[in-house]
């Protein structure tokens, strides 16, 4: 047997292995075309195309939830949308009375006079099915924008709910409007589509041909949205909304973009099912529909686009052939047996239970699903591993448009009177601290003292109730947190907020994301701006990776959550600097870093600040303070109690009480002499 | 029947179903509380529950409403039945907990809960694929007794409603309120990390909101079948839809907002539906879609801090 296989797939390693994936796609496209033409079984084709429109709704899916991670279970409600949104424009059910205003919609082809009750004439709506799939889909994506506009800032499970909310009102309005949707008895004599004067009629092959042609073009726009800007912030949302936000991420327009688009996907297959089954009724929208639709993704693998189609097709042909199959081998085999139960048994009405059994079974024991998304790693290898580590060249960096900044003694950032509460509890009190242009300024303190705080109000993370943040001359107060980064404030967290399962690369290709351009079509149609846009982010990322040696570059295509505590620190400092900042945050930049780690960090980060570059710095570290600072403020209970140089705040006696508590004080003054 | 008795009746039939919202909006609120997990399995704990109810009637030979008890037989009959069917609930939570969600507890993101969806769509179809998509005619021993108040109509159904909501309901409040192990789910809903470190058995907390939540589940879908006099497979998703609706307008985690939100849901759905007929649903939404944007935390505040 297993001589047979290899002998079956030798021919596979006679393939180059750069071609193989092209040649399997061929393959595929070539499978496709034919099926029609060698299984000429009208039901069959028919099967196939509802296989197809499945996997163009689960496509949509795909980018809400697998993409940007938001849990959309009220997804049908777009379906109905565009479905009725063609059904009503191609159909007979609304008869406006004839009048001049219809004369130029007669002449693009839209309407036409029909002749109404006695003398007068009534208006009939005839929108080519063509002309639906683009109006439906952008109405559909309205909806999706109005839908998700109030409730996207919602926690991620909140928006489940809520989103199912919306999937159960659409019915409900599709069933009680009945002046326009015909109620629960549902649209009829919805027009098929035509093609150069020839209908589609009832026959499935042309509808197959569609459904396909549809597939392939939305399997093209969601590998195309994935590797670029666009589908990197979704992932970046998916993964930690709050550092997306730090990196440049502007959440809510990239949510409503996700919404938007999944709807457009919704609606554009709305038109096709209908125009298809030339019928809609409110029940072809429910609730059943979205959960069939999450269970295809959960099952192909939420967030992979080969994974949802496939997912899509084994369900959908498990639903209309294999379980009838299935039926029959049993009422044949209860025959033979003389079993009364085999005999009669029916496993077409259980397909809900197996959806049912597949979602819990899927999230128990694959949760990636038959295709994950994410590709197997390479690990590196011995001689890459056992490297001698070098301690990054800034010799041969080049590092244009890292700060550059001169030390003039003007102020960088400077933060006056800030109050920051949580609750009862004042974190900061009238804080006042001043970055100068050039500089490193240090914030020490206990733990609690309100540095960290300190850091999320700069960055526009957690509300301020009085004071200013000015950075170089501008107000920056009171700004969302992507607007402050493109302004060229970038930082780090103390408790690392990486994309953990994102490569390095993709977290520092996501920490450009506000320098970069591309919009959805630049993504999709990739001009060769767009591409060198791509070429030159990833240069520019090597290039900071570069500044920690060959620690991360051989480690660019790794998730991060599999590497080391010290490499992950790095990778968020580089993450802040692809960004090209003028000042940048560190907090605590040094944490769980060994000696020798620690004080190649204060070098590079030395080094880094030599290149013209801002630097803030939260450090628990005293040596570390004392090597890089030229200022250090002392935080104690949300207030600066010192300000100086290091050597000034050593012997500060208020520092001294801080951290050491006034008994000690005398002992401590031995040890800082 | 003047404006007033429309008004008194509609009150009444709010304040049942309320009672019954209320009942099934703190599972969720318990499990939320604790584990910040929309349970979507608990739709269907409570319709599973009105039929375990059915059977357990029908054990004592009641199929219909012809049968009318009256003194203690009727009294041990729905004693039993409720007793019964709160543990069988019960029992299936704590199931659901232990084989589908304890493996996922530390799993981030949607993981559990898409599970809970699997699950309520396993026992949706489990009831659909083995009692029939027809609804059933719910057997109910109580004598028809009605009250008449001015032209409004207090069936004496509907005060035995009343009677064991309060119950139960007091008696829950009581027990997170007093109890050692109620203390513990407060501490575990608060902050699950401190509180394990203090020694508080999270796992037997997790079980113990599965297996209450889950009961007065049960004791609702009994309730539900009582009120209406049939059951059918599809009454989950309405009625559980409504009851979250309820849990978020109290401050979901929040036991006395949970009640407090099923009574004003119930209200909203007698009094809406005559005015608001087959919208009543989307008013109800409205509702959950406006509480959750403008106050997410609810009328009452959530107990437990957010832990983002």
């Amino acid at each position: 047997m297993s001589n047979a296989l290899a002998v079956l797939t030798r021919p596979i390693a006679w393939i180059p292995e750069a071609r193989r994936r092209q040649l399997g796609l061929a393959l595929l496209i070539a499978a496709a075309m034919l099926f029609p033409v060698l299984h000429d079984n009208d039901a069959d084709i028919d099967s196939m195309a509802n296989a197809a429109a499945y996997a163009t709704l689960a496509l949509g899916l795909n980018i809400v939830v697998g993409f940007a991670g938001l849990l959309d279970l009220g997804y049908a409600a777009f379906f109905a949308i565009g479905a009725y949104t063609y059904g009503i424009l191609s159909s007979f059910q609304l008869q406006p009375p004839w009048t001049e205003f219809w004369e130029p919609f007669r002449w693009l082809g839209l309407v036409s006079r029909m002749a109404g009750d006695g003398d007068a004439f009534v208006v009939h709506f005839t929108l080519s099915f063509w002309l639906a799939l683009p109006i439906s889909a952008a109405f559909a994506a309205f909806w999706g924008v109005m839908f998700g506009a109030p409730t996207l800032r919602l926690r991620g499970d909140y928006l489940a709910i809520v989103t199912l909310g919306f999937g159960e009102i659409v019915p409900i309005v599709v069933r009680n409007w009945s002046d326009l949707t015909n109620g629960a008895a549902g649209l009829n004599g919805v027009a098929a589509p035509h093609l150069f004067g020839w209908s589609f009629g009832v026959d499935s092959t042309p509808y197959y041909y569609v459904a396909i042609c549809m597939v392939a073009l939305l399997v093209f726009i969601s590998l195309r949205l994935r590797d670029s800007r666009i589908g990197r912030a979704w992932m970046a949302i998916r993964e930690d909304e709050v550092a997306a936000a730090a990196m440049g991420v502007d959440r809510t327009k990239f949510k409503l973009l996700a919404f938007a688009i999944g709807a457009a996907f919704a609606g554009m297959t709305g038109v096709f099912y209908v125009a298809k089954l030339q019928t809609a009724t409110p029940e072809m929208f429910g609730f059943p529909v979205s959960v069939m639709i999450l269970v295809m993704i959960v099952f192909g693998g939420i967030g992979s686009v080969w994974g949802v189609v496939l997912g899509a097709f084994i369900l959908q042909l498990l639903q209309s052939w294999w379980l009838e199959d299935l039926t029959g081998w049993l009422n044949a085999l209860g025959r033979v047996v003389h079993n009364a139960w085999l005999q009669q048994v029916d496993l077409a009405p259980s397909i809900e239970l197996i959806f049912g059994f597949i979602l819990v079974g899927m999230m128990l024991f694959r949760r990636d699903g038959l295709i994950p998304a994410t590709r197997p790693q390479a690990a590196l290898t011995f001689e890459q591993q056992h490297a001698e580590i070098r301690r990054g060249g800034f010799t041969d960096l080049k590092l244009q448009g890292l700060g550059g900044d001169v030390r003039t003694g003007a102020a960088a950032l400077e933060v006056k009177g800030v109050t920051v509460r949580f609750g009862g509890l004042t974190a900061l009190n009238a804080v006042d601290i001043v970055v100068p242009n050039g500089g490193v300024v240090a914030v020490i303190g206990p733990n609690g003292s309100g540095k960290s705080t300190l850091f999320n109000a700069i960055t526009g993370l957690v509300p301020t109730e009085s004071g200013s943040i000015r950075f170089h001359g501008e107000e920056i107060m009171h700004l969302p947190p992507h607007t402050i980064l493109a302004k060229g404030i970038a930082r780090t967290f103390q408790n690392l907020r990486l994309f953990p399962n994102l490569t390095v690369m993709e977290n520092a290709l996501i920490g450009q994301h506000a320098r970069l351009t591309t919009g959805v079509f630049k993504a999709i149609f990739r001009p060769p701006a767009t591409r060198a846009e791509e070429v030159g982010a990833r240069v520019w990322a090597m290039e900071v990776f570069a500044i920690f040696g060959n620690r991360l570059t051989p480690r660019v295509g790794q998730m991060v959550s599999g590497l080391s505590y010290a490499n992950r620190r790095r990778i968020e400092i580089a993450r802040a600097l692809a960004s090209r900042p003028r000042i940048l945050l560190l907090d605590e930049p040094t944490a769980g870093m060994n000696p020798a780690e620690t004080l190649e960090l204060a070098e590079q980060i030395k080094s880094l600040n030599g290149l013209g570059l801002t630097v803030l710095l939260i450090e628990h570290k005293l040596d570390v303070v004392t090597t890089l600072a030229d200022t250090v403020y002392v935080l104690d209970h949300g207030e600066v109690i010192a300000q100086g140089t290091p050597a000034e705040v050593r012997r500060d006696e208020e520092v001294l009480r801080a951290y050491l508590g006034r008994n000690a004080q005398a002992a401590a003054a031995g040890v800082t002499a | 029947m003047t404006l007033t008795d429309l008004l008194l009746q509609q009150t009444i039939n709010g304040l049942s179903l309320g009672a019954m919202y209320a009942l099934l909006a703190l599972g969720f609120t318990l499990v939320y509380g604790i584990l910040e997990l929309i349970n979507f399995s608990h739709f269907n704990v409570f319709m599973v529950g009105s039929f375990i109810a059915m059977g357990v009637l029908q054990m004592f030979g009641l199929t219909g409403q012809d049968v009318i008890l009256t003194g203690l037989p009727l009294v041990m009959v729905l004693l039993v039945t409720f007793a019964v069917t709160m543990v069988a609930s019960g029992l299936i939570g704590v199931a659901i907990e232990r084989l589908c969600l304890r493996p996922l507890r530390n799993v981030k993101g949607p993981a559990a809960m898409i599970t809970t969806i699997g699950v309520s769509y396993i026992l949706f179809n489990i009831i659909l694929l083995s009692v029939g998509a027809e609804a059933r005619n719910y057997p109910n021993p109580m004598p028809n007794v009605r009250l008449h108040i001015n032209g409004a109509v207090l069936d004496i159904r509907v005060l035995l409603i009343w009677g064991v909501a309060l119950v139960l309901m007091a008696g829950l409040y009581v027990f997170v309120q007093k109890s050692r192990l109620g203390k513990a789910m407060r501490a575990t809903a608060q902050d699950a990390e401190a509180a394990r470190m203090m020694g508080v058995d999270v796992d037997k907390v997790v079980v113990m909101a599965f297996f209450l939540g889950s009961a007065l589940a049960g004791a609702g879908g009994l309730i539900f079948g009582l009120y209406y006099n049939f059951t059918s497979f599809i009454i989950g998703f309405t009625a559980g839809l409504r009851a979250f609706t309820a849990a978020v307008l109290g401050g979901i985690g929040n036991v006395p907002g949970a009640m407090v939100g099923g009574l004003i849901i119930g209200l909203i759905e007698a009094l809406g539906g005559q005015i608001a007929g087959a919208w009543t649903d989307v008013i109800i939404f409205s509702i959950l879609v406006l509480v959750l944007v403008f106050k997410p935390s609810g009328l009452f505040g959530r107990v437990a801090p957010n832990k983002s």
